[in-house]
C-alpha cells in the first residue's frame, strides 16, 4: 500500500507544454512517447518514426532548444517544456535558412531522415554558428541517412554556416 | 484519434517523488513492479529490444530537487547523479579536473541522447562506458537509502552491485588542482573501440590515469577496462608492472602481456574474447607509449 502523501505523487494524466509556440494541453498517459504525442495526437507527422531506439535521429525534435530523440522521451519529461518540431521552423512566408540550404544543395534523396537532420543542424548552429568539421561530425553523429552518402548533407551544412543559419529565429 | 492501443497497454504509471526519502518509500511500496527512471534512454531501448520488461510503475528521479549539477569540493568534484551527459561533456570543471571523464562521456551515444541521459544512469548500467573512466579516476559513489548516506568506490560497485532500494545521488571524483610546486605530470587516456567510429556500442573500452614524476618514473597509475557486456574492472597486474618504473619499450611489452592475461572480456557472436583481449592490450600499450613519447619530446 502506498501511504497518502506518496499517493499524491502520481504524475498527471494531462500533458501541458508548448509545441511550436502554441500552448498544448492533452489528456494522455504520462509515459506515452513524445513521438506518439506529436504524430498521433497532434498530427505533426513531419517528425518521423524509424528505429525507435534513439539511434537514427529521424524523430529528432527540440525540447527547450536542445535536440532530443522523441522516441526516447516520455510525456511527463516534457511537462512545461517548449517543443519545436520541423513544422515549427519555417514561418508563413519563408523556409528556415537551414531548410532552404538542404533544398538548394540537395541535402536529401528519399527525405525520410531530413526533418531530423534539419533539426539537429539548427540546434548545432544555434549553439555554435561556426562549427569545425569535428564538431559537425559530433553534433550529427546521431542522424543516419541511408541515401545520400552524406555529401549533400555536409554541403547543405557548409552553406548554412556560410549564410549564418539562424535568422528568423523564434 | 485514440493513442496506439499497444502503447497504452504498455504505459507504466509515473510517480514523481520530491525527495530521496519519498522515492525510496515508493520503491519499497511498489516493489518489483517498479523501476527508478533517470534519463530513460537505456530503459526505453531495453523495452523496445525486449531485453527488459516494461514495469507497471516508473519512479521519476527527475522530480527530486538537488540531484543534478557539478560542483567543486575540498577533495575534488561532486557530480549529481541526474546531471546529463551533455552537462558533463560541456563542463569546464570536468574538462579541467577530470578530462578523462570528459573524454569518456563524449564517446557515449550521440548528442541528442546525451541531452537526456544522465551520468548516474550510465553508472547504474554498470557496463556504461563512463564506468572504466570513473574506476581509473578512483571515483566514489554517494548513495542514500532514505536516512543514511553510503559511500562506495566505483570499482566496488562494478564488481559487486547491491540490490538495495537505495538511490545514487552523486559521483565524487578526487583530486584538486594538484601541488603547483611539483614537477609531477598527470597523464590520462580513454579509448573506446566499437564497430564504427561514432555513436557505437563499445567492444572494448580502456581508461588510464596516472602521474609521471620529473625523473620519468610513474608514481601513481590506475588502469581499467570494460566494453560491451564486460563488467569494467582494474588491470592490476599492468599497474603493478608500471608503478615506480619508467615507460620503457621492454616494460610496455610486459604490460601488453599482463593485459592479455588479466582482462577477461565477454565475447559475443561479433567479436571473440581473443580479439577483445588483443585490442585492450594494444590500446593500453599504445596509450602509454604515446605518453612516453610526448614526455620525451617535452623533456
Amino acid at each position: 500500500m502506498i501511504d497518502k502523501t506518496l499517493a499524491e505523487r502520481g504524475a498527471s494524466a494531462r500533458l501541458e507544454c508548448e509545441v511550436n509556440g502554441s500552448p498544448v494541453s492533452i489528456g494522455i498517459s504520462p509515459s506515452t512517447r513524445l513521438l506518439s504525442v506529436l504524430r498521433e495526437e497532434l498530427k505533426l507527422t513531419g517528425t518521423k518514426r524509424s528505429c525507435e531506439i534513439g539511434r537514427c535521429g529521424a524523430c529528432m525534435v527540440l525540447v527547450d532548444g536542445k535536440p532530443v530523440n522523441s522516441c526516447l522521451t516520455m510525456a511527463y519529461q516534457c511537462s512545461g517544456k517548449k517543443i519545436t518540431t520541423i513544422e515549427g521552423l519555417a514561418n508563413e512566408e519563408k523556409l528556415h535558412p537551414v531548410q532552404q540550404c538542404f533544398l538548394e544543395e540537395g541535402g536529401y534523396q528519399c527525405g525520410y531522415c531530413t526533418p531530423g537532420m534539419i533539426i539537429s543542424v539548427k540546434a548545432m548552429l544555434d549553439e555554435n554558428p561556426n562549427p569545425t568539421m569535428e564538431q559537425i561530425e559530433e553534433a550529427m553523429s546521431g542522424n543516419l541517412c541511408r541515401c545520400t552518402g552524406y555529401g549533400g548533407i555536409l554541403r547543405s551544412i557548409a552553406r548554412a554556416i556560410e549564410i549564418g543559419g539562424q535568422p528568423n529565429d523564434r | 484519434m485514440a493513442m496506439n492501443q499497444e502503447e497504452l497497454l504498455r504505459s507504466p504509471a509515473v510517480w514523481q517523488p520530491r525527495t530521496v526519502e519519498e522515492a525510496v518509500g515508493l520503491k519499497q511500496s511498489l516493489g518489483a513492479d517498479s523501476a527508478y527512471a533517470a534519463g530513460t534512454t537505456l530503459l526505453r531501448t531495453q523495452w523496445e529490444a525486449g531485453t527488459a520488461a516494461v514495469p507497471k510503475h516508473l519512479i521519476d528521479l527527475g522530480s527530486i530537487e538537488d540531484l543534478s549539477g557539478i560542483s567543486e569540493t575540498e577533495n575534488g568534484l561532486r557530480i549529481g547523479s541526474m546531471t546529463s551527459l551533455t552537462q558533463c561533456r560541456n563542463s569546464g570543471l570536468v574538462g579541467e579536473r577530470a578530462p578523462l571523464l570528459a573524454d569518456a562521456v563524449k564517446a557515449i551515444a550521440g548528442w541528442s541522447v546525451r541531452n537526456l541521459a544522465t551520468l548516474g544512469g550510465n553508472v547504474m548500467y554498470r557496463v556504461g562506458d563512463s564506468v572504466p573512466a570513473l574506476i581509473a579516476l578512483n571515483a566514489e559513489l554517494e548513495w542514500r537509502d532514505g536516512s543514511q548516506l553510503i559511500l562506495e568506490s566505483a570499482e566496488e560497485w562494478a564488481s559487486a552491485p547491491s540490490a538495495a532500494s537505495r538511490i545514487l545521488t552523486a559521483i565524487r571524483i578526487p583530486g584538486g588542482d594538484g601541488d603547483p610546486t611539483s614537477n609531477a605530470k598527470r597523464f590520462y587516456a580513454y579509448h573506446k573501440v566499437g564497430r564504427r567510429e561514432a555513436f557505437t556500442p563499445s567492444l572494448v573500452t580502456v581508461a588510464i590515469q596516472g602521474t609521471l614524476e620529473a625523473d620519468g618514473s610513474i608514481s601513481a597509475i590506475r588502469i581499467a577496462a570494460g566494453g560491451g557486456q564486460t563488467t569494467p574492472s582494474r588491470l592490476t597486474r599492468a599497474e603493478e608492472l608500471l608503478l615506480g618504473e619508467s615507460l620503457r619499450a621492454e616494460r610496455l611489452q610486459e604490460v601488453h602481456e599482463a593485459v592479455l592475461d588479466q582482462y577477461a572480456p565477454k565475447a559475443d557472436p561479433f567479436a571473440t574474447d581473443l580479439y577483445r583481449k588483443q585490442t585492450a592490450a594494444n590500446l593500453v600499450a599504445a596509450a602509454l607509449w604515446t605518453t612516453s613519447q610526448s614526455t620525451a619530446a617535452k623533456g
